[in-house]
């Protein structure tokens, strides 16, 4: 992840690579990593340091180093993710950008130039974590329930449903497996690289990397018949419609939306409908409690609790 | 008798040495052509398939000529190796390798071991057209080789024979 000149001093907090969760290096600021929702400073000699001061900075030029290394000295080829400020790594990670925006002259974003804040925000595996949550998700035919997962950022929402797609997948004890479709916009549900999933998405998913969801969807239903459709972070009225067709098709949906509570996307303006229309079934909701990410509840399309 | 036998041995070795500079010569445009070919299979794979570069040198080890294809394949594995070297490193050793035996001079192998130095664009199209730049260079030697091939072998062949008969003279 780090240009060779910097290995060495990243080599400590790589060394905890199971617990590190994001990674932040501003310009001219202390460079911080979490550890277990814990904040701490790497120092010159990459050891993990907790007072700001003994923290190593890094200037412009090395920010710099790190984002071509991070782009594979290929910045065109993340262009489109860096104009959305952002880009995935292989391996899923995903690193947030900040800089000075260069706007067309209709207002759109043409560009980000002067990129001197990341958060690299690790992605972790963790199989078997939707194994609790399983029984739930299957109707009393043993079919897929159309899901939407409600999170908060940083709650776990693209490890669980990662999770869930596997099982699914595969099958488990409640429900044989099918055949699911992924559009994975933005490269995090299976790390692909060269289109190969790095993380396991099961026997029978078929993913389509780096396409937005909007035709994603329509696509992977016309060319690969999926029975189940997966995809992640829902956030304009068009991800909504192109559900709704998706739903209409016949495919069972799991999805993925930002905030704290069914009510609080209940709000969205382009929810409403969805939910008043009871587009899905059960309503996953995670949250973080004492540093934790957890299961906060399970509801059903009525908004009634199936999992306290 | 083994002063014919000599002058025709004599001979037949300043020709052979002038057939070998020719050859040479002949070498040094065929690798050129080649470097042209990957550098426009570079610039196609970026502004079409936006492919990074370490992607590019896994397409070029299954694509380019035989002589190239293991040193993209080592630069792509070396980069994706756990803690591997970075990419600017990697790529300055292997092409530096690569070209070692090349008949070709010290500009145009640099041309390839520092086409690293033109990346770093943020847009595909702008990019592929910077790497043109290097393209077009080659391309220049290539067609000044090519024009001066015929004449220059000529003059090779000739003066082989010439120094062949000198040297026989001479030794006679």
């Amino acid at each position: 992840m780090f240009p060779e000149s910097l290995r060495d001093r990243w080599r400590i907090a790589a060394q905890q690579a199971g617990c590190l969760q994001e990674i932040r290096l501003r310009v001219n600021a202390p460079a911080a990593v979490l550890i277990d929702r814990k904040e701490w400073f790497v120092d010159e000699d990459g050891s993990l340091v907790d007072r700001q001061p003994a923290a190593a900075q890094y200037g412009a030029e090395k920010l710099e180093a790190i984002l071509k290394h991070l782009c594979q000295y290929s910045v065109y080829a993340f262009a489109d993710e860096i104009r959305q400020g952002f880009l995935t790594i292989q391996g899923g990670h995903r690193v947030g950008l900040a800089g000075q925006v260069i706007m067309e002259d209709d207002k759109r974003i043409r560009n980000l130039k002067y990129i001197r804040y990341l958060n690299i925000r690790i992605a972790h595996e963790i199989k078997g974590v939707s194994d609790p949550i399983l029984p739930y998700l299957y109707d009393s035919q043993g079919k897929v329930c159309n899901t939407l997962l409600i999170a908060p950022p940083g709650c776990g929402k693209t490890t669980m449903l990662r999770d869930v797609i596997r099982n699914f997948s595969n099958g488990t004890g409640y429900g044989d497996g099918v055949n699911v479709s992924v559009v994975d916009e933005r490269s995090e549900i299976a790390g692909s690289y060269l289109g190969i999933a790095q993380n396991d998405v099961g026997i029978r998913t078929d993913v389509l990397d780096g396409c937005p969801k909007r035709e994603g969807m329509m696509m992977l239903i016309r060319a690969m018949a999926p029975q189940v459709l997966a995809v992640d972070e829902l956030g304009s009225e068009e991800d909504i419609q192109a559900l709704q067709m998706a739903s209409g098709c016949g495919c069972r949906l799991i999805a993925t939306i930002h905030g704290g509570s069914v009510e609080e996307v209940q709000h969205k303006k382009y929810m409403r409908n969805v939910i008043a229309d009871r587009l899905f079934d059960r309503y996953l909701v995670l949250t973080r409690k004492n540093g934790c990410c957890e299961v906060e509840g399970i509801y059903d399309g009525d908004g009634k609790r199936c999992l306290n | 008798m083994f002063k014919l036998i000599g002058f025709f041995c004599i001979l037949a070795g300043c020709i052979g040495w002038g057939i070998s500079k020719i050859a040479e010569e002949q070498s040094r445009i065929r690798h050129l052509r080649e470097l042209i070919r990957i550098i426009k299979r570079m610039q196609d794979e970026i502004s079409y398939g936006k492919h990074t570069l370490p992607e590019i040198c896994l397409i070029l080890s299954e694509y380019c000529d035989t002589l190239y294809r293991p040193y993209f394949r080592q630069v792509y594995a070396r980069i994706n190796q756990s803690g591997g070297a970075g990419l600017e490193r990697v790529w300055e050793e292997q092409m530096c390798q690569c070209l070692q035996e090349a008949p070709l001079t010290r500009e145009e192998k640099d041309i390839l071991i520092d086409l690293l130095q033109n990346f770093g664009l943020q847009e595909e199209k702008l990019q592929a057209q910077n790497i043109g730049q290097s393209m077009d260079l080659l391309n220049r030697k290539c067609r000044q080789a090519e024009e001066a091939y015929e004449n220059r072998a000529k003059m090779l062949l000739s003066v082989s024979v010439l120094a062949g008969v000198f040297l026989t003279i001479l030794l006679l």
